[in-house]
């Protein structure tokens, strides 16, 4: 280590290795490292104890060191509910990809339109479309238990892709739009005149430069999408259940099984969060657009 | 290369505002016409109805003989430069100048050997592969013209193209535009509020005041005949000198102290539309000593400039300025007479049209 590596210059000053730390410096680390410990706990109790065995669950004051078991993952994988966790997780995946590339797809259609072109009400569509968040959603699990019921759709991967979409499209639309608002008009302009057509711009001008707004409505409806327990618990039995209609199983007829319980809770976790990852970066790298002036 | 007819044209913005009232125009095959206005005078609004960026309110845009309104710009075959650039931010230069090709699916090693060419002309090789946000203000308003020039296109429209950028960039890339324009032997609609800019570059000027055209011809046509006040005032630096307040009499024109013999023609129109203010260029007075014959006048500003200078006077029909060789120059102060030459006064109307022009 030199520590003589040239960091770029930026708005905050970020000690690098080897320069010499202030008292200050150590107060400030020290207090946000509580501050992130205190927010990261549950998290880091949901993690150990997926990998404890039963008696150090258990065990009084809480066992910091322990030996590593992943019987509770295998537990959950393979023994319980008959068939495992990996029903639902697939069912989750399916349904949360599924629905976040609808609602992205057609929120951001929709966006474009209600921007670019002179709708008649156009403000109230708007509004309209953030109504449909107004409500909170325990309202609507009776109505749309018995519109999934006389469709037939109960109990089905499209009946919660359908729903999810459709939360999804009034944060997505309200998101995208103002980065549409953002791209100045003269852009799409000379690609009218350089021969393209609507569609064309659409999906060679302004989509490429919404993207940082497409991967931050992505992330949000994914996530909307993976957690969403009520409606899935009442509309899905078994073939469509998604991981928290599971999870919440394991509080019920056997009672409380706590280190598969928390073994699921960890795989719940991670798919969401390496997607959320993957994604921030292409976000960072996004938001350094914009070159007009 | 293409004709522009426009006959009638107006346009009226949906909150009611007028922008272009009742226009005929006609821009000559290969011709360069420059419109020149102030701004919010209706120049854009033209340029952006016959590019199909604006829909027309009334009236019909011709290309060649055919009626375009209605038509979608990216059936009109034309290219346009924008002020700002508009260049695509996500692209490379290089895919940035492909854009018009790549629309018409033109094959890749031509787009190549085209951008190639072009790119060379133009000075911009270096950056094929760079964002345009990494290039300064000439530079992504040369990648624009390439974008433009790319596609040997039947007509070019810029709008203020070189507004953003600074005076020595300005005058390098309007000899620019003026020689790609003689290359490509397009026709060009050019619009700009800088005179200097459209004299320099454009064989024709249109002058744009409240959505009307007031007067088409060369520079020269509107410095010495122009064909109201707006005009006169608009066009010429230092700016014409007005003078309110005057009045022709028996043959004679009054301004101040001074009095001037017009010819025949113009006394008799004055008679029927009696003159309300007239205009002289500063570079049509000139100096000298109190005794002679003219405009008396104190010298309150002499500024050389060069081989000519400028002199700031207070008269007794007002302030005037008078352009004057170097030699000519007052001292501070000194109190001399304007002499005005009949032959280039300039008689306003109560409409504020030319009188001597007015009859045309």
């Amino acid at each position: 280590m030199t520590g003589t590596a040239a960091l770029p210059a930026g708005p905050a000053r970020i000690p690098g290795p080897g320069t010499s730390l202030r008292l200050g410096d150590y107060a400030r680390y020290l207090t946000a490292s509580i501050f992130v410990g205190f927010c990261l706990f549950p998290f880091y109790m949901v993690l150990s104890t997926s990998v404890k065995s039963e008696s150090d669950i258990f065990s009084w004051p809480p066992a910091w060191v322990f030996e590593l078991t992943f019987d509770n993952f295998y537990a959950a994988l393979f023994v319980f509910g008959g068939t495992g966790v990996l029903p639902f997780l697939i069912n989750s995946l399916i349904i949360t990809a599924l629905s976040t590339l609808l609602a992205v797809g057609l929120g951001s259609m929709a966006a474009y339109g209600l921007t670019r072109f002179r709708v008649v009400g156009g403000n109230h569509i708007f509004f309209f479309i953030l109504s449909t968040r107004f409500a909170p959603p325990v309202a609507f699990v009776v109505p749309i238990y018995l519109m999934a019921r006389e469709t037939q759709l109960l109990d089905t991967h499209l009946a919660l892709i359908l729903i999810y979409t459709s939360m999804n499209l009034s944060l997505v639309v309200w998101i995208i739009r103002g980065f549409f608002e953002a791209i100045p008009v003269e852009i799409e302009e000379a690609a009218q005149v350089d021969g393209y057509t609507r569609l064309q711009i659409f999906r060679k001008v302004a989509i490429p430069l919404v993207k940082p707004g497409l991967i931050t409505t992505s992330i949000l409806s994914a996530i909307m999408s993976w957690n969403e327990f009520l409606i899935a618990t009442v509309i899905t039995q078994n073939t469509a259940s998604t991981l928290p209609v599971y999870l919440a199983g394991f509080s019920g007829s056997m009672g409380l099984e706590w280190g598969p319980y928390m073994a699921v809770g960890a795989m719940a976790v991670l798919p969401i969060m390496i997607f959320t990852l993957v994604l921030q970066r292409h976000l960072i790298r996004g938001l350094t657009f914009g070159a007009v002036r | 290369m293409a004709r522009v007819k426009l006959t009638n044209v107006g346009k009226v913005y949906p909150n009611g505002t007028s922008a272009v009232r009742d226009m005929n125009l006609e821009i000559r095959q290969g011709e360069f016409l420059c419109v020149l206005g102030p701004s919010g005078c209706g120049k854009s609004t033209t340029l952006r109805m016959i590019a199909g960026l604006e829909e027309v309110s009334s009236g019909t845009i011709e290309i060649d003989g055919e009626n375009v309104v209605g038509m979608p710009s990216r059936e009109r075959d034309i290219a346009m430069v924008f002020e700002n650039y508009a260049l695509y931010p996500h692209l490379s230069v290089f895919d940035n100048i492909a854009m018009p090709l790549v629309a018409r699916r033109t094959p890749k090693p031509e787009i190549r050997e085209r951008i190639r060419g072009m790119a060379e002309s133009l000075g911009i090789t270096e950056h094929l592969r760079k964002r345009p946000s990494r290039l300064s203000g000439g530079q992504r308003q040369r990648v624009a013209l390439a974008r433009a020039m790319i596609r040997r296109p039947k007509m070019f429209l810029m709008d203020e193209p070189l507004g953003h950028l600074e005076e020595y960039l300005r005058i390098e890339l309007r000899r620019e535009i003026r020689s790609l324009h003689e290359a490509t032997g397009g026709t060009t609609f050019y619009i700009t509020h800088d005179q200097e800019e459209a004299a320099a570059v454009s064989d024709r000027i249109a002058v744009m005041y409240q959505g009307e055209i007031q007067q088409t011809g060369s520079m020269a046509d509107l410095i010495e005949r122009p064909a109201n006040r707006f005009v006169a005032e608009f066009v010429g630096e230092p700016p014409i000198n007005v003078f309110e307040g005057i009045s022709v009499q028996e043959g004679r024109l009054e301004i101040g102290d001074c009095r001037i013999p017009l010819n025949t023609d113009l006394s008799d129109a004055c008679r029927l539309q009696p003159p309300g203010s007239a205009g002289i260029r500063p570079a049509r007075l000139s100096v000298a000593g109190p005794d002679s014959h003219g405009l008396s006048a104190v010298a309150r500003s002499v500024q050389p400039m060069g081989e000519w200078g400028a002199v700031l006077c207070e008269t007794p029909a007002g302030e005037a300025t008078a352009v004057v060789p170097s030699a000519a120059l007052p001292a501070e102060d000194a109190r001399i007479k304007l002499v005005v030459d009949p032959d280039h006064v300039h008689l306003f109307d109560a409409r504020a049209r030319n009188i001597r022009f007015a009859g045309n």
